[in-house]
Parts: C-alpha cells; sequence; structure tokens
C-alpha cells in the first residue's frame, strides 16, 4: 500500500513516468477519476482491474490519443500532459494497444518498419527487425505475410515487435494476452519478462491479473477510474480483496 | 473500409459460414444475370469493331483519353475516401475551379493567344500547371482544415453534408468570378495527327493527355508504395489511432493527402480546358462520373480508380461514338449512373476492392 504516492520529485530515484491525479473524459463520461501512478526504471508495473475500469484510458492519456483536462503526466521529468501522440512517441515511449491494432493490409516487415517510423537512425532498422526477429522467429517466417491475415498469436507478436521497433524506453502493453490460446499467453509472458531483462521499463495492462501479477515488479488495481489498491506484485496476489475479485478465488 | 479491424478469423466463424450457406444462391443469381449483360455488351462491342473497324478505333483512343482525365479526378476522391472515409463531394468542383482559374493563368497571366497551336503554347499550359498545381494543392489542404477538421470526431454524416456545403461553396466562387460562360483552351495544344493508319488516327492534343497523366500516375503510385509521408497515408488510412502511436503525425498527413487530391485535380481541370470546354458547374457532374469510377474500382484503392475511370472513359466513348444499335449521347448518364447504382447493389466493395466486415 505504501509505494504509491510517497516518491519524490524528479528522475533521482529513477521514477520514469508519473501521473498526478489525472482526471480524462470521454465527451461527458468521466473516465478516469483522479489517477496517480508512477514507473521506475527496470520495473514491471501492471494496471489491472474488470472491464470499463480505465485501464485503456490510462494508457491513451499516456499516450497522447486522449489529452487529460486535469493532472499532469510526466516522463523522464518532461511534461507530457497534453503532448500528441506522435510526439510521444519521439520521446520514448511506445506501445502495443489493445487488439493489435497492426496494419491489416502490410506485410509483418512492413508493420515492423511503420514501428520505426519516428527514428531519425533508420540505418539501424536491420539490427531491430534482427532483434524482434530473435524474440519472435516465427514474425521472421512470415515477414512478407500480410498482417491481417495471421492468427491472433502472430498478430500479439507483431504489435510488441512493432512497438519495440521504436527504441521505447518505455513499454505499454494492452491486454496483450486477450483472446489468444494458452500456450501463446504463456510464450507473450515469457517474452515480456526477457523483453525487460533486457533494460526495457514495461508498463501492463492485463485482464489477466494472476498472469500479469506473476510477471510484475508492483502492481495498481483500477476500479471505475480510481486507484483501489497499490503493493507489490506478491502482496496484492496475497490480498484477500484482489484473490476474490480478479484471481477467481472465493 | 480501409479502417475496420480484424477479428480474429472472423471469416470462418460458424456464424458467417451460416451466412454463407443463407446467402449463397444469390451471388449465383448475380453472376449469372452480370455475366448475360457482360456477354451482350461484348458482342455489342464486337458487332461494332467488325462492322465500322476504323471508327472503333477512332472511339476506343477517344475513351482512353477521356477516361485518363477522369482517372485523375477519380484519384481524389479515392485518396482522401481511403484516408477520412469521406466522400470529398467539393472535389469536382475544385477540379472544375482549377480549370476556370488555369484559363485565367493562360490568357490574362501568360497573354497566350488562342489563334494557333504551337510550341510555346503548349510549354504555356506546363507553366500554367506549374502554377495551378502547388495552388489548388493549398486550396484542397485549406478547405479540409477548416471544414472537415474540425468535424474529424463527429459522425461521418456531418462531415458528408460539409462536402456539399464545401462543393456549393466552391461552385458559386466559380460563378462569381467567372460567369456561366464556357471556357475553353482547345486550341492550344496541337491538333495534327501523331499516327495514321487508314481512317484511324490519333491527334497530339490527345497524346498529350497520356503524356502528362501517365507518369502523375506512377509517380502517385511511387509516392505512396516508397516515401515515408506515402507509408505514412497508407497507415492512417489503415488504422489512423494506431498511426498515431507510431509516431505519425496524422494532421500532417491527411493534409498531404488534401495536397495531392488538389494537385491531381489542377492537373485534371488544365487537361479538360485543353480538350472540352468548361464552365462553374462542370465540376459537378464530372466529380459524379469520377465518384462512379472510383466506386467502380473499389473505392479507396488506387488502381482500381484509374481502371474504373478508364472503363467510364470507354463506355461513354462507345456509348457516344459507335452507330449499330448505340443508346447515343442522350443515355450516357442514365448508363453512367446506372452503373454506379448496380455496383452499389452488388458489389459495393467495387472491381479491385476487399471485402470488409462494414462494407464499402
Amino acid at each position: 500500500m505504501s509505494s504509491h504516492g510517497q516518491a519524490a520529485e524528479g528522475r533521482s530515484n529513477g521514477v520514469v513516468l508519473r501521473l498526478d491525479d489525472v482526471h480524462t473524459y470521454y465527451g461527458a463520461i468521466h473516465a478516469l477519476k483522479g489517477i496517480s501512478l508512477e514507473v521506475r526504471e527496470g520495473e514491471v508495473v501492471t494496471l489491472i482491474g474488470a472491464n470499463g475500469a480505465g485501464k485503456s484510458t490510462t494508457l491513451r492519456s499516456i499516450n497522447g490519443l486522449n489529452t487529460p483536462r486535469r493532472g499532469r503526466i510526466t516522463f523522464e521529468g518532461r511534461d507530457i500532459t497534453n503532448a500528441p501522440a506522435h510526439e510521444v512517441v519521439k520521446l520514448g515511449i511506445s506501445q502495443a494497444p489493445e487488439g493489435r491494432r497492426l496494419f491489416p493490409r502490410m506485410s509483418v516487415y512492413e508493420n515492423l518498419e511503420m514501428g520505426a517510423f519516428q527514428r531519425s537512425d533508420r540505418h539501424a532498422l536491420k539490427e531491430d527487425v534482427d532483434r524482434v526477429f530473435g524474440l519472435f522467429p516465427r514474425l521472421a517466417e512470415r515477414k512478407d505475410q500480410k498482417a491481417g491475415t495471421m492468427s491472433g498469436g502472430e498478430q500479439q507478436m507483431c504489435a510488441i515487435g512493432r512497438a519495440l521497433m521504436a527504441r521505447p524506453r518505455l513499454l505499454m502493453l494492452d491486454e496483450p494476452s486477450m483472446g489468444l490460446a494458452p500456450i501463446f499467453v504463456e510464450r507473450i509472458f515469457e517474452i515480456v519478462k526477457e523483453i525487460n531483462e533486457q533494460g526495457t521499463t514495461i508498463l501492463l495492462v492485463e485482464q489477466n491479473a494472476l498472469m500479469a501479477l506473476d510477471a510484475a515488479n508492483r502492481g495498481y488495481v483500477l476500479e471505475t477510474g480510481q486507484i483501489a489498491l497499490a503493493d507489490e506484485a506478491s502482496a496484492l496476489r496475497e490480498n484477500e480483496q484482489v484473490r476474490k475479485a480478479y484471481l477467481g478465488e472465493t | 473500409m480501409l479502417r475496420g479491424h480484424m477479428p480474429d478469423g472472423a471469416s470462418n466463424s460458424p456464424l458467417s459460414r451460416m451466412g454463407a450457406i443463407l446467402t449463397g444462391p444469390r451471388p449465383g443469381f448475380v453472376s449469372v444475370l452480370g455475366l448475360a449483360v457482360a456477354g451482350l455488351v461484348l458482342l455489342w462491342l464486337f458487332v461494332n469493331a467488325v462492322q465500322t473497324p476504323e471508327l472503333f478505333a477512332n472511339v476506343a483512343l477517344i475513351g482512353l483519353t477521356n477516361g485518363a482525365v477522369f482517372g485523375l479526378v477519380a484519384l481524389g476522391y479515392t485518396l482522401v475516401y481511403g484516408i477520412l472515409q469521406l466522400i470529398n463531394f467539393a472535389h469536382g468542383d475544385v477540379f472544375a475551379l482549377s480549370g476556370l482559374v488555369g484559363f485565367t493563368v493562360l490568357f490574362s497571366v501568360f497573354k497566350v493567344s488562342a489563334d494557333a497551336a504551337s510550341v510555346m503554347t503548349v510549354l504555356a499550359v506546363l507553366a500554367a500547371l506549374a502554377i495551378t498545381v502547388p495552388l489548388f494543392a493549398t486550396i484542397n489542404a485549406t478547405i479540409e482544415f477548416v471544414a472537415y477538421r474540425p468535424l474529424r470526431h463527429s459522425p461521418r454524416l456531418a462531415a458528408l453534408i460539409t462536402a456539399v456545403g464545401v462543393s456549393f461553396i466552391v461552385q458559386n466562387i466559380g460563378l462569381y468570378f467567372y460567369d456561366v460562360r464556357f471556357r475553353s483552351a482547345s486550341q492550344l495544344l496541337p491538333r495534327d495527327p501523331v499516327f495514321e493508319l487508314g481512317d484511324i488516327s490519333y491527334s497530339w492534343n490527345k497524346l498529350i493527355v497520356l503524356l502528362i497523366t501517365v507518369p502523375a500516375l506512377i509517380a502517385l503510385t511511387w509516392f505512396v508504395r516508397n516515401t515515408r509521408q506515402g507509408k505514412a497515408m497508407r497507415a492512417v488510412a489503415q488504422d489512423r489511432d494506431a498511426a498515431a502511436m507510431m509516431g505519425i503525425d496524422v494532421n500532417r498527413t491527411i493534409s498531404v493527402t488534401f495536397a495531392l487530391a488538389g494537385s491531381l485535380a489542377a492537373i485534371g481541370g488544365m487537361l479538360f480546358l485543353t480538350q472540352f470546354n468548361l464552365r462553374y458547374d462542370t465540376g459537378f457532374e464530372l466529380g459524379l462520373i469520377a465518384f462512379t469510377a472510383a466506386v467502380l474500382g473499389g473505392i479507396g484503392n488506387l488502381q482500381g480508380a484509374v481502371l474504373g475511370a478508364m472503363l467510364i472513359g470507354f463506355i461513354q466513348a462507345f456509348n457516344e461514338g459507335l452507330t449499330w444499335l448505340s443508346p447515343g449521347s442522350d443515355w450516357t448518364r442514365s448508363i453512367v449512373f446506372g452503373i454506379l447504382i448496380a455496383i452499389l447493389v452488388f458489389r459495393p466493395e467495387g472491381l479491385l476492392g476487399e471485402r470488409t466486415p462494414e462494407g464499402a
């Protein structure tokens, strides 16, 4: 319970991303009612919660697709509250969005290329494609296939690979396990850990709370646009409330 | 149709298989009907070609030339539809206004004398393009900025109705500055034949249209396929939010798309001016014809727009030029817009479009 709201300002203690009392609306709907959270360098932080709790809206507030009406978002000490989406990528945050959102009529390779769209060091493209193919050998086999014709699991790999092509310092994953076969779900979470071990900070949104808390260092539980709980992942896994509501125990 | 997300294996779900069984007989009937109509048309063309081969060849060349001009305008519809799912009804009027402004540039700014074609007058047409193309690129991008961008998150109908409104505004600007007279620059391009085979001939003024249109089409295709900006256009067309997440400036990309569409319209307007005559309201009907061409090819599909425009060009020319059992020019509109209705009913995705859950 204690990790939230106590850290000092700035990068000194390794806080990469900080949300301060963020309020976001969809038209007249008050979707986020004062979200405060932080992600420190090298961590995997997970946001869990039911459908409609505001998990994806939190990510959309960070990545610039929805601008918060109140509150402040800082990334590496820089205010990005009002930054447009294409600027946020440039600053070092990329995302594999919910539902994958690949470019269906582009090949796998072109999708990966799009991931590096904003980078100026485009000569390093090959190197990064090789890195992604190393993580997901399946994508190498399918590099010329139209992304829209692949299976859900393959599309998810491609979406994560595409996000990595931006060389993010913070990678946001929105429901990476959604709709996937169990074998793919496990593989995806292994990859999440692997990416994190290679040095990328990760903010992970999941409905599969059990898997998410296994992969994460810390977690936040969202309920109707507010943070209900915040703690170490191991502590949340033991938490009575969480076990009942999200881990399917009675 | 370009933004549809793809649910996993949607096409294989039991529900859609059921749908395929239920609707099974319909495509069968439609394809039989379609084949019958296509067969009759081919027979009609064949008989005409046998009876009057020279006329047939001449008319086909006219169709090719007109189709190229339609194609320039149809591409503007399809580019904008592809990226915004908006049918930009103002596009035809932008095209007509560009022709009228082209007339001013030629005869008032460059003071070309309209009596005789020469190398100088051909160069003047090219120089006038160098003025109208950037001008109408800017005008079209401005239209998007002023009229469509504020409605980006409104229902599509709002933007569509606004497009009709912009169409009237542009048309009336043309009326205000150019009154109701027709303008033409048909004397500026030489009409000497490029080749003559018996009675078949093709004149320079028509060839110049192809010499300008074909490179423009190749350049556009190359731009969209290979450049960074072109890739951004394709990405925005396929998924706007995902494109933004890749670092693509969506607003800028949409502006570039409108600028491209405006450039093509300006080339089309100038070429139309050198072939036919036009006035403030020419864009209304020609816009609808070009829109039909875009839908025929599969709206949102660049190659489809050109293919559709060529087909419409041939249909119009054959209908008006051939002699045996030809309905004649009184029927051209009915035929072209009859085709539009038939496509929307039987194959809304067009000839080259893809079937998507949203339809076309």
